[in-house]
């Protein structure tokens, strides 16, 4: 025996009847009105249209694994929140007091020494700095890891179509993408890639109108950059 | 309420049990509880920020906060609500401190959708995605909580932190404003007449 329920306290759950979570007894209820109701009805014909909509199966396929690596480098870079790590060396600013109470200067010689060659070492930093330019670009990196192509495309194509060009070039997504867009990619389905393989996925995904480019990382094996390229 | 029908009570105490590892120090015990929420926390942020990257980064937030926290989780709540309630608060962070979409959200001038050919189901998705981004965050929220997740009543209030009348009622909002805007989706169910409070 269930009480019947008011329409708009049944309009109210007809979201949640719709997906599947009322109790027994608010099902049972919100199904007596609904029987009767027409506009109820419709609404929860609409209601289920909208869950199966969103619940549809989603053309992207999310890698987590660069996500999760970049969350253990962070975790892992703040003291006390990797639990059983190691002691990581301290900064300048971070010395033991005594390391500073053991350290005495020899002598004035030996002191002016120590600071004339302190000065020479900064001079030629300061002079590596200064032969450097001040620009940066997307192959300057460090500790590239082999077999990776950069690749960034144009910033309003939708995510399904982003999928659907790095599939048709057989490209699978190894890092990113970061803050700018730019997603690290390599051959699908090859674990070492060699140049040749490199130089293909490289060549298909510069013939796609929607990349707007593609960068072999430095020292990694592929194809010569393309003129123009950032 | 009814038990999630995308999860079984074993799949809840596998969780619970996970995040007793991570609280633990456990770091697989961590990597499989994140690739388990990954997917769908991605999918839903970025429908919900419409940035990949940005719903990386709240992931990345929020399991920051669980790999901290892990040991004051008493199981109290489902493992699921205990983290969605972290990711909806770090989503709600981000959209404030990100003007732009603020001031969307403030500004809201709903353009009804009109489109007169026949629409498939990935076209019924890309526009349901066109008008929820038109909708406040909170409401926005609420309706991708119920109707792509899942989630009771009492849950998304749980996860919303606010009482499960406001739930209804900002489900209420949405989904007037989303009869609004999307007029052949009311007509692929059936014919509108009125209904509901005002």
């Amino acid at each position: 025996m269930t009480t019947s329920l008011h329409h708009e306290e049944s309009w109210l759950l007809l979201p949640w009847l719709a997906n599947g979570r009322l109790s027994q007894t608010e099902r049972a209820r919100v199904e007596e009105h609904v029987r009767a109701c027409a506009a109820c009805a419709q609404e929860l014909a609409l209601q289920r249209l909208m869950c199966q909509a969103l619940t549809e199966p989603e053309r992207v396929t999310y890698a987590p694994g660069p996500s999760f690596r970049k969350l253990m480098q962070r975790i892992d870079a703040r003291p006390g929140t990797g639990r059983s790590e190691a002691r990581r060396p301290g900064r300048v600013h971070g010395l033991p007091s005594a390391a500073f109470a053991a350290w005495r200067p020899p002598g004035v010689a030996f002191a002016a020494s120590f600071v004339a060659t302190i000065g020479l070492a900064l001079a030629g930093v300061s002079a590596y700095q200064w032969s450097r330019p001040v620009y940066g670009t997307r192959s300057d990196v460090t500790n590239a890891p082999a077999g990776v192509l950069h690749i960034a495309f144009e910033r309003s194509l939708p995510v399904g179509e982003v999928e659907e060009a790095l599939r048709t070039a057989g490209a699978r997504v190894v890092e990113g993408p970061g803050a700018s867009g730019i997603f690290g990619v390599s051959p699908a389905g090859v674990t070492r890639p060699d140049a040749q393989e490199m130089h293909e996925l490289a060549r298909r995904l510069r013939s796609d109108a929607r990349v707007r480019w593609v960068e072999p990382l430095a020292g990694a094996p592929a194809g010569a950059p393309r003129p123009g390229s950032p | 309420m009814a038990e999630p029908t995308y999860r079984g009570v074993v799949g809840v105490a596998r969780e619970a049990d996970l995040i007793a590892r991570v609280a633990a120090g456990d770091r697989r015990a961590f990597e499989e509880l994140y690739n388990l929420y990954h997917r769908r926390m991605a999918r839903f942020l970025t429908r919900l920020t419409h940035r990949y990257d940005l719903a990386e980064e709240i992931i990345n937030d929020t399991f920051w906060v669980v790999w901290r926290k892990a040991g004051e989780f008493r199981g109290d709540s489902q493992p699921s609500t205990w983290i969605l309630g972290i990711a909806y608060r770090k989503a709600r962070n981000a959209f404030r401190s990100a003007a732009r979409l603020q001031e969307k959200n403030l500004a809201v001038t709903p353009e009804p959708l009109t489109n007169e050919e026949p629409f498939s189901t990935e076209e019924l998705r890309d526009w349901l995605g066109q008008a929820l981004e038109q909708l406040p965050m909170e409401q926005r929220m609420a309706v991708q909580l119920c109707y792509e997740l899942g989630y009771s009543c009492e849950e998304i209030a749980a996860i919303m932190s606010c009482p499960v009348n406001t739930v209804k009622t900002r489900l209420f909002h949405a989904r007037a404003k989303l009869q609004k805007l999307l007029p052949r989706l009311a007509g692929a169910a059936a014919p509108r007449q009125t209904g509901g409070t005002a």
